[in-house]
């Protein structure tokens, strides 16, 4: 069951788009990280059960930090949410171990689908 | 008019650059159907600059001082304004090996490539890459503010200089209102381009609003 959400994004626009997409009816705690460093340290003390990880951030972007929290939690679901549609850019996020990768600005039912599908997983591996 | 008069909050700034970030990844996305090569994007810019600084802020944010073609194209509409590309020598080159075009990077011609100048063939790539770049991030920033423009076509403003003192000539100084700008970089070659959108300070009032509304469609 999905309790805890961490947003990693540096942009605050981004953030506030993206929280007020998420559905409000369904309890979900959500907290936020402004760069993949900020974003891994986070991870490690909420231990959310999802992850939205934007990939051009300042510092430790997107992509070295998918792949730490990855290396921490093979577990772990990372929704990846970027306006980098390339073809390499999604087949790289994906081969890291990604979970699905959103294309910014994601309309609400898309954050929505997305997590009914990332909470199916978390359901399926018990 | 002045850069200190043109006043936008910290939020509208954020605004711009996260609408910045959106437009250039789709660009990209486009050249990436066309070239099979990674465009690694950086994370945008938006500043308010004085337009006669505008050659020497350039000068220093372009690798300080290496030689660029640049070609802009003017758009029109509620968004007004100029989108620029700046890419250094030689990024024809390696880019015509993506695209097939063999006589600029030393490989064998087609017959209809034979019959065009390398000069030729070098202004007509520049110009195609702007064309992708300069409309699909354009493209994008109007679609998400709601609004269309409508485009002159590219054009080449200079070839392999490091010096953008001629901006000041072919723009109208009220056009570095807002600068817009992406550094960007081609996968595993050492090129990095400038994508600059510039507008117009009679598009501020309405750009402002359409920042508004655009981020109130967010609001909880």
């Amino acid at each position: 069951m999905i309790e805890k959400i961490l947003i990693v994004d540096d942009s605050p626009v981004a953030r506030k788009m993206l929280k007020n997409s998420i559905p409000k009816n369904r309890g979900y705690e959500i907290f936020e990280a402004t760069d993949g460093r900020d974003g891994i340290k986070k991870y490690q003390l909420l231990k959310p059960e999802i992850v939205f990880m934007d990939l051009t951030m300042p510092g430790l972007d997107g992509y070295a930090a998918l792949e730490q929290i990855i290396k921490l939690d093979n577990n772990a679901i990372v929704i990846v949410m970027t306006a980098d549609v390339q073809p390499k850019s999604i087949s790289n996020v994906m081969a890291l171990g990604a979970f699905t990768l959103l294309k910014k600005p994601a309309k609400a039912h898309v954050i929505e689908e997305a997590l009914d599908k990332a909470e199916k997983a978390l359901n399926e591996r018990g | 008019m002045a850069a200190d008069s043109i006043l936008f909050s910290e939020e509208e700034r954020d605004i711009l650059q996260e609408i910045m970030n959106i437009a250039f990844g789709n660009a990209t996305a486009e050249l990436a159907e066309l070239i099979d090569i990674q465009v690694i994007l950086s994370i945008p810019d938006v500043k308010i600059i004085d337009f006669q600084s505008l050659p020497d802020h350039l000068g220093e944010a372009i690798n300080h001082g290496s030689k660029n073609s640049v070609t802009g194209q003017k758009f029109w509409g509620d968004f007004s304004g100029s989108g620029l590309l700046f890419l250094p020598v030689g990024t024809e080159r390696i880019l015509s090996k993506f695209l097939n075009v063999s006589s600029l990077d030393g490989g064998e011609n087609t017959p209809e490539e034979d019959t065009l100048p390398p000069e030729t063939l070098k202004s007509g790539l520049l110009l195609e890459i702007s064309n992708i770049l300069v409309g699909a991030c354009v493209g994008k920033i109007s679609g998400l503010l709601n609004t269309s423009v409508s485009y002159t076509p590219p054009e080449l403003l200079t070839i392999d200089s490091s010096d953008y003192q001629f901006l000041l000539k072919h723009f109208n100084a009220d056009q570095a209102a807002i600068v817009m700008k992406t550094l960007f970089q081609f996968e595993q070659q050492d090129i990095n381009g400038l994508l600059l959108v510039m507008t117009n300070h009679d598009s501020v009032k309405w750009l402002k609003n359409a920042l508004h509304e655009f981020i109130n469609a967010y609001e909880g």
